[in-house]
C-alpha cells in the first residue's frame, strides 16, 4: 500500500482525536501493527430497535484516500434498509458525495445517524425496506432481534469504558428507564447513563455496569473545540425526500399476499410456535 | 484524376472492416463513425526529415486508406538529429525510400508509398491530385501558396508545418466549407428531468438539481416524456441556458400538459467551418493560441517565420546558428511584415533556424496528425488557422556561443545549433530511470534517443515495466511489431531504440521489476544514488504516487504525464522548489452507490457494473472459494470467524461442488438457463413483491419514479439473440470453471434450454406481521445447527485429493473466451427488465474493462513536452518561472501551460519547511533520543510516533508500554510492533510524528529519516 505520507499523518490525527474525544456513542479500535486497520463501533442508539447493540464497521482505505473515500462496511449483522446482508452500506457519503476533507469520525456519525433515520427509498436490502415502510413495528421487532442474536455482547466492548466528549460534558445524569420488554437482551441491570439527546422515544436500554463510566471523568470539561458536528443534511443514496423517521408510515399498496417465504419464517409457520420459542432459548443461551 | 502521376486514385484497396484488437484503444477516442471516413483516405506528407515522419508515423499508426510520402533528397548525417526512421548507412540515399520500410511495417493494414522524383525536385501541383490530404512540412511560402491555391479550391485539405530548432508553426486549410460532426469529442449529454413548461419559451427542469452541463446554442431531444409527448424523439431543439440545472428549448405552447419523467438527450449538429486560404491568411491570420503567458508571441511569430523562409530564398541557405548578422538581417526581413515584432524573439528564431529538435517534433507532429485525421474524419474541430509554438525556456540558463553550436558533423548537429556542445555532452552523460515503457515510454526513448541521451561515457538509462507486449498496443506502442508479441515491453523498446542510435548500445538497462514496497531491495538507495531523475510513463495512478513518494525521498527531479484520449497533461516536479505529484490530485471518478446498482439502476453504466460483479461472483469467487475449502486446513472455521455471510458462501461452496456440479456441458446449460431464470425473472419479481409498482414513498410520492425505474420480469426464449447470447456465454464460462469442452452451437442450446423445466416462482415474503403480542417474533435464521447441517453435505477436503475448479481470469482483450460476451449479454438483460437501452459489446467492453482511450497523436505530443522539460531538469534551472506545466486538448484543440505550484510552506516555532524537508537521525537511536531531541532542541512534545502502518508510540499504548519502549532501538521498537523483521537490504526508516508546541498546539513538521 503506498498511501501518501499526508494522507498517513491525517490518518494518525484523527485516530488520536477520536481516541481522546469520541463522538458520542461511537468508539474505535485500532491496531498497532497496521494503523489503517481501523474499526468503528456503534451504539445501538437508544429509541431505535438497535439499541442495546455495539455494531462493528470495518474501514479499509485505498491509495487514493483522501480523494477517494475508504470501503466501509458492518462486520455485525444488522436488519436495516440500507444495509446488505454483506454489512455493505448504502449512503451517499461514501460514494458520491465523498469529500476528501471528510474522515473516520464523520462517516461512523453519518452511518449512526442512518440507524436513527433509515431511508427506505434508497433500500439495499429490499425487504427491510418494504417492512419498515408497511409495518414499523415489524421492521423493529425484526431488527431488535437480530441486533439481540447479533451485536448484543454480555457486557460491553471495553472501547466505551472511556467517555464521548459529549458524555463528560455532560453532567445531569437522565433517570434509568424500564426495559423495553420486547427486547430480548434486557435481562442486565440498569444503569446510570446519561440519557442520550438523539434518543427519540421512551425507553433506554440499560448497558454495562456502573463501574464502567468513571465518575473522575465524568466532570472533566472538554476544550470548547472538541465538537462534533453531525453530517447534514443526512441523505442516503438516492434519497428524494429528507431523511424522516418513519414510524407510522402509511403505504398505499395492495397488502401483499402473506406467503411464507424465508426459510426463517417457514420454519415458524411450519414448525410452530414451540419450536419457534426453543429456538429463541437457543439463541440466548448462546449469547 | 488523369495524370499519370496519380498514383493515389489507383489504391483501391477493399475496405476492410476495422481491426477492433489492433485500434481498440484509438476506437475509443475517435468511433466507427470517423474510423471508417479515415478508411477513405489517402494522405500525402511532403518532406522526411524530423517532422514529417513523426507526423507519418502517428497517421499510419492510426489507420488511413494510405500514407504516400515524398522526400527525394539524400539523407545527410544531419538528419540524423530527429529523423528516427533514418540510420547512418542511408546517408546518401533518398529520405522517403529509406524511410518507407520502417514507416510501411508500422501497421500492415496502411499501405505506404513514394511518390518518388529527383533530387532537388520541388513537390509541385501536378503530383497532389487525388489525395484528400495534404501535409508540407518545411516547405518554402512560395511553394505553400502555389500549392494551397490548387487546393483551396479543389477540396483537397491542406496542412502546412515548420520546425526551426525551439519552435514551430502549422497552418490548416481545410476548404471554403468544412463540416466538422462532433467539434468537442464529449459524449452527448443526458439527464433526467422533472417539468416541461407549456409556453413560447419552454423551461425545463432537471432531476434533484443534477447538472445539464449543456453550453447555449446545444441541441437537445426527449425520450419518455409523459404528458408532453410531442417532445419524444422530437427534432433536436436549440436550447438556452437559463441556470445549472434549468434551460428553455423554445415554444411548447402548442403541446400537451406535461406530466412526469423524460430524458433529454444532446445531440450533436454538424458544424460549417469556413478556412481562409494561405494568401488570404497570411494577411489576416486568425492565431490559435497555445499559451497564454506569451499571448502576444504567435503575431511575432507570424511575420519571423515568413522573414525566414525569404531570407532562405535570398541567401540559399538558413541563416546561422548564433550568428548575429544573420539574424539582424531576419529582423530587419520581418520587420517588413510587422514593424511591432519582439526583435529578441526573431533573433533566437534566427540563431536556431538550423535547428532541429526531437522534442518539438514531437509536439508539432503529434499535433499535425491529429489535425489529418481531422480532416479526414470531420471528427473533433480543426485548428483555426494559424499555430506558432515555441519553448525558448528550455534553453540553457548560460547561453551557448556561436562558436559551440558550430557543425561537427556529428549526428547532433542540429541539436548542437541550438544547444551548443557543452550542453549536448551534459545530455550525454545524464542517468535517467523511466518508469514504464509503454505508449509514452516507446515515444520517451525514441525522443531520448534522438537527443542523445545517456550516449556519453557517464551516461544511463534504466527502464522497466512489468508487461508483455500485446495486439492493442501495437497500434501507438510503435517500438513493437507483430513478431514482438508476448515478449517483455522494456527489452524490445531497449534494442529497437539503440537500433535508432547505436550510440545508446549498452548504455540502456532494461527490467522487469515493477515499482512498489516490494522492490525497494532493487531500487534502493545505491540505484537512487546512480540516477540524475525519473521519468514517470505509466498508466495507473498508484504507481505515480509510489515513484513521487521515492523521488520526494531520494529528492530526484520527476517528470510527470498522462494522458486520456486527446487530452494529456505534464508536470514537473523539482526538489526543494516545486509541490510534489500527490500535493494535488484530480480526484477520482464518483462511485455509484450500491443500492442504485442492486435495485435501482436507471443507466446503462449502472447494469454494466452490476454485471461485472455478477461476473466475478458467478465465475471467479465460487470457484475460489471451492479450491480454498479443499485446499486450505481449516478454511470453513475461519470463514465462518471472520464473515457475516458465512451461510451463503457454506452453500455457494456445496452448490459448486456437490449439488449443481456438472459433469457434461449440457448440464452448463441447464445450470445457465436456471441463472437466467433467478436474475432475470425471480429476483426481479421478488423486488416488485417487495415494492410493487404502485407502492408510494413515505411523503405519498409514487416510489418507481425519478430516477428508480420500474423493472418487469423477462421470459426466456430461445430464439430471442440476447438470451441465447446470455446462455452461450454462461454456460461456456460455468463449463470453464470444471474444465469441460464449451459449445457454441445454437441449435444445441436451444434444445437443451427449451426442455429445462423451470421450477415455478413464488416471491419469499420474509415477513412475518406480528398480530398481538403473545405472537412469537420472527426467527433469525443462522443458527449453528442449520451451519452444521450444511457442513455435513460436504464432503471432506482429504476425500478430493487434488481436484481444483479453475477460476476465470477476467481478460477483456480475449474475443474467443467469452469474458466480455458474458458481461454485455447479462448487463442488456438487467437493461432490458429496466427499460434502459442497450449498449453495444464495444461500448461494453469500455466501461466493464476501465479502458481507457489512447491514440498515439497526444502521447506524441505529451511525450515531446514532457523532453522540453527534461532539458530545463538537466540544465538544473533552479527558478519556478522557467518550468512549465501543460495541459492539452487536442479535440478542441486547445493548449494551456501554467508555472508548477511551489512546495507549500509549513511552520513549526520560527522554522518554515515544506515536503522536502525532514530531519535526520543517525546510528539506530531509541523512541527516547528522539522524543527528547525534540523536546531539547525545537521545545516540541512528541505525542505520537509512527513509521509505515505500525503506531509506534501514542497517548493510548499505555503507560506500561510505553516505558517499555521508550528505551528501544528504533529498528527493534519497529520489528517489535509490526511483528515483523525488517529486511537486511533497509537501511533507514521514514517515520511520521505528531508534535505538540510549548502552548500544547498541534504542530506539524517534516518527516524524520531513522538510519539504522
Amino acid at each position: 500500500m503506498t498511501i501518501s505520507s499526508t494522507a498517513m499523518r491525517r490518518v494518525m490525527r484523527e485516530l488520536a482525536t477520536l481516541k481522546k474525544n469520541p463522538p458520542e456513542g461511537i468508539r474505535i479500535q485500532t491496531n498497532e501493527e497496521d494503523m489503517m486497520d481501523v474499526a468503528g463501533i456503534i451504539e445501538g442508539p437508544e429509541g431505535t430497535p438497535y439499541a442495546g447493540g455495539y455494531f462493528k464497521v470495518k474501514f479499509k482505505f485505498t491509495d487514493e484516500f483522501p480523494s477517494a473515500p475508504p470501503k466501509c462496511w458492518f462486520a455485525t449483522k444488522i436488519f436495516h434498509p440500507n444495509v446488505s446482508s454483506s454489512g455493505e452500506i448504502c449512503v451517499n457519503t461514501l460514494k458520491k458525495d465523498w469529500k476528501s476533507t471528510y474522515g473516520i469520525g464523520h462517516i461512523l456519525v453519518t452511518v449512526k445517524c442512518l440507524l436513527i433515520y433509515p431511508n427506505p427509498e434508497s433500500a439495499l436490502d429490499e425487504e427491510a425496506g418494504k417492512l419498515l415502510l408497511e409495518n414499523y413495528s415489524s421492521y423493529c421487532d425484526r431488527a431488535r432481534l437480530i441486533t439481540s442474536v447479533h451485536a448484543t455482547p454480555r457486557t460491553r466492548p471495553a472501547e466505551f469504558d472511556t467517555a464521548s466528549s459529549e458524555d463528560a460534558a455532560s453532567t445531569s445524569t437522565a433517570p434509568s428507564s424500564k426495559p423495553a420488554a420486547t427486547t430480548a437482551a434486557a435481562t442486565t441491570t440498569t444503569s446510570s447513563l446519561p440519557s442520550l439527546p438523539l434518543a427519540t422515544t421512551g425507553f433506554t436500554l440499560p448497558i454495562g455496569s456502573q463501574k464502567s463510566v468513571p465518575g473522575g471523568k465524568m466532570g472533566e470539561k472538554m476544550g470548547p473545540k472538541e465538537r462534533h458536528l453531525s453530517p447534514s443534511p443526512l441523505s442516503t443514496a438516492d434519497a428524494n425526500v429528507g431523511g424522516k423517521p418513519a414510524p407510522g408510515v402509511t403505504v398505499a399498496v395492495s397488502p401483499p399476499a402473506l406467503l411464507e417465504g424465508t426459510k426463517a419464517v417457514k420454519r415458524a409457520a411450519t414448525g410452530g410456535t414451540t419450536t419457534n420459542a426453543e429456538k429463541r432459548k437457543k439463541a440466548l443461551k448462546r449469547l | 484524376m488523369s495524370a499519370t502521376t496519380n498514383i493515389a486514385a489507383k489504391m483501391d484497396i477493399d475496405e476492410a472492416a476495422i481491426d477492433e484488437g489492433l485500434y481498440s484503444r484509438q476506437l475509443y477516442v475517435l468511433g466507427h463513425e470517423a474510423m471508417k471516413k479515415m478508411a477513405a483516405s489517402n494522405v500525402l506528407i511532403v518532406g522526411m526529415q524530423g517532422l514529417g515522419v513523426e507526423i507519418a508515423k502517428n497517421v499510419v499508426l492510426a489507420g488511413v486508406k494510405s500514407v504516400t510520402i515524398y522526400d527525394p533528397n539524400p539523407v545527410t548525417v544531419q538528419d540524423l538529429s530527429s529523423q528516427f526512421f533514418l540510420r547512418q548507412d542511408d546517408i546518401g540515399k533518398s529520405r522517403a525510400e529509406a524511410t518507407l520500410p520502417r514507416l510501411a511495417e508500422l501497421n500492415a493494414y496502411v499501405p505506404v508509398r513514394n511518390l518518388g522524383g529527383k533530387t532537388g525536385q520541388e513537390i509541385s501541383v501536378d503530383l497532389i491530385a487525388g489525395f484528400q490530404v495534404v501535409v508540407l512540412c518545411g516547405v518554402s511560402y512560395n511553394k505553400q501558396l502555389e500549392i494551397n491555391d490548387w487546393t483551396h479550391q479543389n477540396g483537397i485539405h491542406f496542412i502546412a508545418a515548420e520546425t526551426r530548432g525551439l519552435f514551430g508553426s502549422v497552418f490548416n486549410d481545410f476548404g471554403p466549407k468544412f463540416t466538422c460532426v462532433d467539434p468537442t469529442g464529449e459524449q452527448p449529454l443526458s439527464g433526467m428531468i422533472v417539468s416541461v413548461e407549456k409556453g413560447s419559451d419552454a423551461l425545463v427542469t432537471c432531476l434533484d438539481e443534477t447538472r445539464h452541463g449543456l453550453e447555449d446554442g446545444d441541441f437537445v431531444t426527449f425520450t419518455e416524456v409523459q404528458g408532453m409527448l410531442e417532445l419524444n424523439g422530437c427534432e433536436p431543439r436549440k436550447i438556452a441556458v437559463k441556470g445549472p440545472y434549468t434551460f428553455t428549448i423554445g415554444d411548447t405552447s402548442d403541446f400537451g400538459d406535461y406530466k412526469t419523467g423524460g430524458i433529454f438527450t444532446q445531440v450533436k449538429m454538424p458544424r460549417i467551418i469556413e478556412f481562409k486560404s494561405l494568401t488570404e491568411s497570411l494577411k489576416s491570420p486568425e492565431l490559435f493560441v497555445t499559451d497564454f503567458g506569451k499571448f502576444d508571441r504567435p503575431t511575432t511569430l507570424h511575420a519571423g517565420f515568413q522573414a525566414l523562409s525569404d531570407y532562405n530564398t535570398l541567401n540559399k541557405r538558413l541563416p546561422r546558428p548564433r550568428n548575429a548578422e544573420d539574424a539582424a538581417a531576419v529582423v530587419a526581413l520581418a520587420k517588413k511584415y510587422n514593424p511591432d515584432i519582439d526583435e529578441g524573439v526573431i533573433t533566437e528564431l534566427s540563431y536556431q533556424a538550423n535547428g532541429d529538435l526531437s522534442p518539438i517534433n514531437a509536439v508539432i507532429g503529434g499535433f499535425v496528425a491529429q489535425e489529418v485525421l481531422k480532416a479526414c474524419s470531420a471528427k473533433f474541430h480543426p485548428m483555426m488557422q494559424h499555430l506558432y509554438f515555441d519553448s525558448l525556456e528550455s534553453l540553457p540558463d548560460t547561453l551557448p556561443t556561436e562558436q559551440d553550436c558550430q557543425a561537427i558533423g556529428s549526428r547532433y548537429d542540429r541539436q548542437i545549433a541550438v544547444f551548443g556542445q557543452g550542453f549536448q555532452r551534459k545530455l550525454a552523460n545524464h542517468r535517467q530511470f523511466l518508469v514504464g515503457s509503454g505508449a509514452i515510454g516507446c515515444e520517451m526513448l525514441k525522443n531520448w534517443s534522438m537527443m542523445g541521451l545517456a550516449s556519453g561515457p557517464r551516461g544511463i538509462i534504466h527502464v522497466t515495466d512489468l508487461d508483455t507486449i500485446e495486439k492493442s498496443n501495437l497500434n501507438r506502442q510503435f517500438l513493437f511489431r507483430a513478431k514482438d508479441l508476448g515478449k517483455f515491453k522494456a527489452e524490445v523498446a531497449a534494442i529497437t531504440v539503440s537500433d535508432m542510435n547505436s550510440d545508446l548500445k549498452g548504455k540502456i538497462f532494461a527490467r522487469q521489476d515493477p515499482v512498489g514496497p516490494t522492490t525497494e531491495d532493487v531500487y534502493d538507495e545505491s540505484f537512487f544514488g546512480s540516477i540524475d531523475g525519473v521519468t514517470n510513463a505509466l498508466d495507473n495512478i498508484k504507481a505515480r504516487l509510489y515513484m513521487d513518494q521515492r523521488c520526494v525521498f531520494y529528492k530526484k527531479p520527476l517528470l510527470e504525464s498522462g494522458t486520456l484520449g486527446t487530452k494529456g497533461n505534464t508536470q514537473v516536479v523539482i526538489p526543494d522548489l516545486t509541490e510534489s505529484y500527490a500535493s494535488s490530485q484530480d480526484p477520482p471518478e464518483k462511485e455509484t452507490p450500491s443500492c442504485t446498482i442492486k435495485n435501482f439502476p436507471n443507466a446503462i453504466n449502472h447494469t454494466i457494473e452490476w454485471s461485472r460483479t455478477q461476473f466475478d461472483n458467478l465465475f471467479v469467487k465460487p470457484a475460489q472459494a471451492v479450491n480454498a475449502y479443499l485446499s486450505e486446513p481449516n478454511y470453513l472455521q475461519n470463514t465462518m470467524k471472520y464473515s457475516g455471510q458465512h451461510k451463503e458462501q457454506l452453500e455457494q461452496i456445496i452448490s459448486f461442488l456437490v449439488t449443481s456440479k456438472p459433469l457434461t456441458f449440457e448440464e452448463c446449460i441447464i445450470w445457465a438457463r436456471s441463472q437466467f431464470e433467478k436474475d432475470y425473472n425471480n429476483d426481479i419479481r421478488q423486488l416488485l413483491f417487495s415494492l410493487p409498482k404502485d407502492a408510494v414513498t413515505s411523503t405519498g410520492q409514487p416510489f418507481w419514479s425519478g430516477p428508480k425505474r420500474a423493472p418487469d420480469p423477462l421470459t426466456f426464449n430461445s430464439n430471442d439473440p440476447l438470451h441465447l447470447q446470455y446462455m452461450i456465454a454462461a454456460a461456456n464460462l460455468h463449463a470453464f470453471n470444471y474444465g469441460l469442452k464449451g459449445e457454441t452451437d445454437p441449435a444445441i442450446f436451444r434444445k437443451v434450454a427449451d426442455a429445462v423445466i423451470v421450477p415455478e416462482f413464488t416471491p419469499k415474503s420474509g415477513i412475518k406481521v406480528q398480530v398481538s403480542d403473545n405472537d412469537p417474533v420472527p426467527q433469525d435464521n443462522t443458527g449453528p445447527d442449520d451451519l452444521d447441517e450444511l457442513i455435513a453435505k460436504l464432503p471432506p477436503p482429504s476425500s478430493l485429493a487434488g481436484y481444483r475448479l479453475i477460476p476465470v481470469e477476467f481478460e477483456k482483450d480475449n474475443d474467443t473466451n467469452h469474458h466480455i460476451d458474458f458481461i454485455t449479454a447479462a448487463s442488456n438483460l438487467r437493461a432490458t427488465n429496466y427499460g434502459i437501452t442497450i449498449a453495444d459489446r464495444h461500448s461494453t467492453k469500455q466501461i466493464a474493462g476501465k479502458i481507457i482511450p489512447a491514440i498515439a497523436t497526444t502521447t506524441s505530443l505529451v511525450t515531446g513536452l514532457v523532453c522540453l522539460e527534461l532539458y530545463k531538469v538537466i540544465d538544473g534551472k533552479g527558478n519556478l518561472e522557467s518550468y512549465k506545466n501543460g495541459f492539452v486538448n487536442l479535440a478542441l484543440p486547445f493548449f494551456g501551460f501554467s508555472e508548477p505550484i511551489a512546495a507549500p510552506k509549513n511552520k513549526y516555532n520560527e522554522t518554515f519547511w515544506t515536503l522536502w524537508d525532514r530531519f535526520e537521525f543517525k546510528n539506530d537511536p531509541t523512541l527516547k533520543d528522539i522524543v527528547d531531541w525534540f523536546r531539547e532542541n525545537h521545545r516540541l512534545e512528541v505525542s505520537m510516533v509512527s513509521q509505515g502502518v505500525s503506531m509506534l508510540w501514542s497517548p493510548f499504548v499505555g503507560k506500561k508500554k510505553s516505558e517499555e519502549r521508550l528505551p528501544m532501538k528504533f529498528s527493534k521498537l519497529v520489528e517489535h510492533v509490526s511483528k515483523k523483521p525488517i529486511p537486511p537490504h533497509v537501511k533507514h526508516l521514514t517515520v511520521e510524528v505528531m508534535v505538540s508546541d510549548e502552548e500544547g498546539e498541534d504542530v506539524e513538521v517534516p518527516f524524520i529519516v531513522v538510519r539504522i
